[in-house]
């Protein structure tokens, strides 16, 4: 079990890269959700929410992301969340369908090459 | 016919002490006190400057004829100049003519002073300032003028000292009882501690703190701010809330000991501390540990002998500009007693530090199981005279063995869930789960809790209560209950809660009745990770 979440932005391209390591829950959501919505910049294509080495995430860290999603379509960008098969975030992802409002990708560049619509 | 005269003054100087410590308050003592000096001596100045806490400055407390030394608060550093020499040595000194000599207040010569005496405030052998007179003209004070002083000063040391003791005692245990820390609760997880000031003092700069983080796990800290009494005290006061407030913003225990330097160097340049802080799971885990200089924790893991944790030499806090603390880790097994302790427990005069290390690890090795009866025994032993010049402290933390059937209340807050994930996380690994099990099992019990948290009651405090047991199929049951009423659920992710409690687990079973709501999550056990 590792620590609270962390989350980093990089930009690659006019696309934000926001890297959420260890556990997206309840406890850290509140905090999260104001690094995720400040990420977005008004001139971007959209945002990547990198869940590579996140451990954990429940139902409020899924709810930030499809309220994401939400909140990007309204401004006619896109989200992309990347996340490696198999594991519990990606059981809990399954679960709930977050594939049908987002475009889900294995690695950080295919997920910024499909918001550049490559 | 000198001496003669000699004793009549001396027992003038015992009748002011000796009826003035019943009624007169410390500053109109001193102040009588210092009259009778001058009357006795035939001197035209006197003045009476007192140790601060850390004993390295004289700080003038009462005066006569020198009452701008006592209004300009001069701070006299311990071996500089004439009183400081006294401080300094535990002897009077003479000075015979004050422009040819070393003097560091410049006060005295600005008085047109000739001639100084002064001589030592000590109580047990041991300097807590300094009473001195001085003459206009030149005087060449005598050996019986050394001997009078001395006894002035003497009573003096003694009405001081109990004076101080007196209104001293009140704030140090108010202080005192502020500074120690509440110790949070967490289920299964026993913590103990215990602060033992020296024995000349109620207070000091030795503490411990024990925390929750935001992620369930457990901070804890021992320090000691090198120092005594109040001035030690205030200065680990500090640190204590610094370290809380680097270590909750998330930092690692490295980090946080980076910043407390830091920190201790801006309160105090020149003032060091020793620390260890370490982030503990008490239900298993890897531990997270740095040091400042500190001497390392006993770790025992069960059914094992205790062992001191491995770290590295390492500098205090405060000793150098940009220390590195570097952060260690090891295995914790769940169920390990952790003993973090300063050197007041451990050091004793004359013998070497291995000696009460060893005594420490085996008074623990053959301790009770209880932890604070565990404490107990360790202060029987290990100070059966109580402290020595230097205040001791200890902290003990194990968590505790779980059972067949686990059962925990725990209150109704957000911050409830990481804990509680914890506990189930080691039951079900006891329990014979596998990784993915405990995943699962945990995720689906934390959705539930969240629900009951958010559902089942009001602004008013509640509890939840978890309880894990194996079930006839070879499965395990989870029940998360409440005991308040719901209201309907609000918000989109409480039904996205139920979805990943139903997609996670066999099944699902929630009973409502008046008495509360009890939501059941079974699930049979063996599943392997998915490649």
């Amino acid at each position: 079990m590792t620590s609270r979440a962390q989350a980093s932005v990089d930009y690659h391209d006019a696309v934000g890269v926001v890297k959420l390591t260890g556990e997206v829950d309840i406890v850290a959501a509140h905090d999260l959700r104001d690094r995720l919505l400040g990420a977005v910049r008004n001139e971007d294509l959209g945002l990547v929410v990198d869940l590579t080495d996140a451990s954990y995430i429940d139902s409020v860290g899924v709810s930030l992301l499809f309220e994401l999603a939400e909140k990007l379509t309204e401004r006619q960008l896109r989200l992309a969340v990347v996340l490696p098969d198999g594991g519990l975030v990606a059981r809990v992802l399954g679960i709930v369908n977050l594939g049908s409002v987002v475009e889900v990708e294995p690695s950080v560049d295919e997920a910024v090459a499909t918001l550049h619509g490559a | 016919m000198k001496s003669r005269i000699a004793a009549d003054r001396l027992r003038d100087l015992q009748s002011i002490t000796d009826a003035a410590l019943a009624y007169l308050p410390l500053e109109g003592l001193l102040n009588e006190l210092l009259n009778r000096v001058i009357a006795i001596l035939g001197v035209d100045t006197s003045a009476i400057l007192l140790l601060e806490d850390d004993d390295t400055t004289l700080i003038p407390r009462a005066a006569k004829g020198l009452e701008e030394e006592v209004e300009r608060r001069v701070r006299i550093p311990v071996g500089r100049g004439f009183a400081g020499r006294v401080a300094a040595t535990g002897r009077p000194v003479r000075i015979l003519n004050v422009a040819e000599a070393d003097i560091y207040n410049p006060i005295l010569r600005e008085k047109g002073l000739e001639s100084l005496l002064g001589a030592p405030l000590l109580v047990e052998g041991h300097v807590i300032g300094v009473l001195h007179v001085g003459t206009l003209t030149r005087r060449n004070f005598d050996d019986e003028d050394v001997e009078l002083l001395q006894r002035a000063a003497d009573r003096a040391a003694l009405a001081i000292s109990s004076r101080l003791t007196e209104r001293e005692r009140g704030l140090a245990d108010a202080l005192q009882s502020s500074l120690l820390p509440r110790l949070p609760e967490l289920p299964a997880v026993s913590l103990a501690g215990r602060y033992l000031p020296a024995a000349s003092e109620r207070i000091g700069g030795d503490w411990y703190d024990a925390f929750l983080l935001p992620d369930g796990r457990l901070g804890l800290a021992i320090g000691d701010v090198v120092g005594r009494g109040f001035h030690a005290a205030a200065i680990m006061g500090q640190l204590r809330s610094g370290l809380r407030a680097y270590a909750l913003d998330g930092n690692s225990p490295g980090q946080v000991l980076e910043r407390l330097s830091r920190l201790l160097r801006d309160i105090e340049a020149g003032r060091t501390a020793t620390v260890i802080y370490l982030v503990a799971d008490p239900h298993g885990g890897v531990l997270h540990y740095a040091s400042a200089g500190h001497p390392p924790p006993l770790v025992q893991a069960p059914g094992e002998e205790p062992r001191l944790l491995e770290i590295p030499g390492s500098v205090p806090l405060g000793a150098t500009r940009h220390p590195r603390y570097e952060d260690h880790e090891e295995e914790l097994d769940p169920g390990a007693l952790l003993v973090l302790y300063t050197d007041g427990l451990v050091e004793r005069p004359g013998e070497p530090l291995e000696v009460g290390l060893d005594l420490l690890t085996e008074t623990v090795a053959a301790g009770a199981d209880q932890l604070e009866h565990l404490c107990d025994g360790v202060v029987d032993v290990m100070l059966p005279e109580g402290t020595g010049v230097d205040d001791a402290a200890f902290l003990m933390a194990r968590a505790l063995p779980l059972g067949d059937v686990f059962v925990a209340q725990l209150p109704a807050e957000i911050e409830s869930i990481p804990l509680m994930r914890r506990v189930l996380a080691r039951w079900l690994d006891e329990a014979g789960a596998t990784q993915r099990d405990i995943d699962d099992l945990t995720l689906a019990a934390a959705e539930a809790a969240a629900n009951a948290i958010e559902h089942a009651y009001g602004l008013a405090p509640g509890v939840v209560e978890l309880r894990a047991a194996r079930d006839e199929a070879g499965g395990v049951t989870v029940a998360i209950r409440d005991f308040g009423h719901w209201r309907q659920p609000r918000g989109t992710h409480r039904g996205r809660g139920l979805l990943l409690m139903e997609g996670l687990t066999d099944d699902v079973e929630v009973f409502r009745s008046d008495e509360g709501t009890t939501v059941e999550l079974s699930r049979r056990l063996g599943v392997e990770a998915a490649a």
